[in-house]
């Protein structure tokens, strides 16, 4: 269970730049100063500064909240709506489920950063647009998670037996079978989290993320990769606050696993 | 779990390789989604009426880009399967086999970090390494395999590296899983029983038994990088599938975005066929 426990004390490390950056890094993210620009790292900018003075730290440490909460947002619209239409098929079955799941087959087409890529491309960059996007690629995954997920339930005696004791059928399957079924899809959330992540990040690199000058990670990287050979350290720290939330939810996606019997 | 491939192919073989079949594609893929589907309308509106809808009948211009950038994304994906495979699958196979011990610790949390590190921010710390510590930088221009052999790898070196780190964890801790289930097996403990060579029961039994899922899972690593191929092709600038879609997105250039899109749907489709011709060959009791 060490790998639960690490991923707690990071997730609540991950909490403490959630909740309040500016106790962290007093600094202001978005504050000019372009007479300090691309100083290297030091005792008053631990990170350096980037292009137009601004410190980089502070930058990466208020772009958790942007970053992770985007990155959150999406994923829970993709599971409310990905996931409750998977139940809904995976317990009705019929055309509905036949025709949800052609659509699902045909976003699983694209390989999950090009379908990133050409939304975000098409609309534009900004942070409802990438939030869509991401949802969009993460659907077919929590829809045959929940699919089958609901499908199991649904054949088991105790759907029967609140059948036979006569409860309508939306009723069952709010009642009785979605509890049973949740546990899997926060699970799923937990696992496709790191990944989502990536894609994020990779969005906001390719310059489809969110707008400058909001300190996102993947936008950090962007402005990053234009002086990477004189200031690396523009690229680094993003990067490896990109890795270790990533590292914090598969941790805790495997204590959770376990904790599930999975 | 994944979609039947059959499906897909009958999809693609129901619109024989016109452009029609990538905005078939497309029409399923923004149906989700209301004014994403408006906007896919409009845009294909505008493709059979507008300027754009001329290129498209430019064919051999557009199927010429995509021909020369899917040649140098299947070199870059290709070298990175192999790369990963070399390394991903003896570490696997290694962990399995001493699983519960210090070094199977070790790989899985080697591995745990590489599936978190994002594959361009690897690509741009190795391209800072190579610079600072060796003082090296990949060439400018792209050369062809067939132009220039040296010149060609040097390109592909760093972009190959920081792809096949992911997946090579991903493949280990895929492997590890494998080996570690079948090693649990009775056929495995009655072979040990019998006196058979650890070395005849890890690589004659086991590993043949892990194959199966494997090649599904090779299948599935490739179409994983040539997801990853795009963020990586635009970092070191080299002329492939994905910046090919990237720049028609940006420039707004649809003909070549269809035509790239419907490649890669269709290389993602074949290799899923493949995987499952694999099957018969690698499982006689799959055969037909």
């Amino acid at each position: 269970m060490t790998a639960w426990r690490l991923g707690l004390l990071l997730a609540a490390c991950f909490a403490v730049l959630l909740l309040a950056p500016g106790l962290v890094a007093p600094q202001s993210p978005l504050a000019l100063n372009p007479a300090m620009a691309l100083q290297p790292p030091s005792t008053a900018h631990w990170f350096g500064t980037d292009d137009v003075g601004r410190d980089v730290f502070s930058r990466v440490v208020h772009g958790t909240r942007i970053t992770l909460g985007l990155v959150t947002l999406s994923l829970l619209l993709s599971v409310l709506v990905g996931g409750g239409l998977g139940v809904v098929a995976g317990f009705a079955g019929g055309w509905f489920d036949l025709v949800v799941g052609r659509l699902a087959d045909m976003v699983q087409t694209f390989p999950p950063i090009i379908a990133g890529v050409m939304i975000t491309g098409i609309l534009g960059p900004g942070a409802a647009n990438l939030v869509l996007a991401l949802a969009v690629i993460h659907l077919p995954n929590f829809f045959r998670i929940g699919r089958s997920a609901a499908l199991a339930e649904a054949q088991l005696t105790y759907v029967e037996a609140a059948r036979a004791a006569g409860f309508a059928e939306p009723s069952v399957l709010l009642r009785q079978v979605l509890p049973n079924v949740l546990p899997v899809l926060v699970l799923n959330f937990v696992i496709l989290f790191p990944l989502a992540l990536q894609i994020e990040a990779a969005l906001g690199f390719l310059g489809l993320g969110v707008v400058p000058p909001a300190p996102d990670w993947g936008a950090i990287l962007e402005q990053g990769k234009n002086f990477i050979l004189v200031a690396w350290w523009l690229s680094l720290w993003p990067g490896v606050f990109v890795l270790l939330s990533a590292l914090t939810m598969s941790l805790l996606g495997r204590g959770l696993a376990e904790k599930l019997g999975r | 779990m994944r979609a039947v491939p059959g499906d897909i192919v009958g999809q693609m073989l129901g619109q024989t390789g016109s452009d029609r079949s990538a905005e078939a594609a497309l029409r399923g893929f923004f149906g989700l989604d209301r004014p994403l589907w408006r906007q896919f309308l409009d845009w294909l509106w505008a493709t059979l009426h507008g300027d754009l809808g001329r290129s498209w009948y430019r064919g051999s211009a557009v199927a010429g880009m995509v021909w020369d950038a899917f040649l140098v994304t299947a070199e870059l994906a290709l070298a990175t399967l192999l790369l990963a495979t070399l390394i991903g699958v003896p570490l696997g196979v290694l962990a399995g086999i001493v699983r519960g011990s210090r070094l199977d610790a070790a790989i899985q949390g080697v591995n745990l970090v590489g599936l978190s590190a994002p594959v361009f921010w690897l690509g741009l710390m190795l391209l800072v390494g190579a610079s600072q510590l060796l003082d090296w930088s990949p060439p400018f221009a792209w050369s062809g395999p067939t132009e220039d052999f040296g010149e060609n790898l040097a390109n592909l070196v760093l972009p190959v590296v920081s792809l096949a780190m992911l997946q090579a964890a991903a493949y280990s801790q895929f492997v590890r899983g494998l080996m570690v289930e079948q090693l649990g097996r009775d056929y495995i403990r009655a072979a040990r029983a019998k006196g058979m060579p650890p070395f005849d029961i890890y690589f004659r039994h086991a590993l043949a038994n892990v194959m199966i899922p494997l090649v599904t899972f090779m299948g599935l690593i490739l179409v994983q990088i040539l997801g990853g191929v795009v963020v990586i092709e635009s970092l070191f600038s080299l002329p492939g599938l994905g910046r090919l879609i990237l720049t028609g997105i940006q420039g707004r250039d649809y003909p070549v975005v269809q035509g790239a899109l419907f490649f890669v749907v269709v290389i993602a489709t074949t290799v899923n066929l493949g995987v499952d011709l694999l099957y018969g060959l690698l499982d006689p009791r799959l055969k037909p």
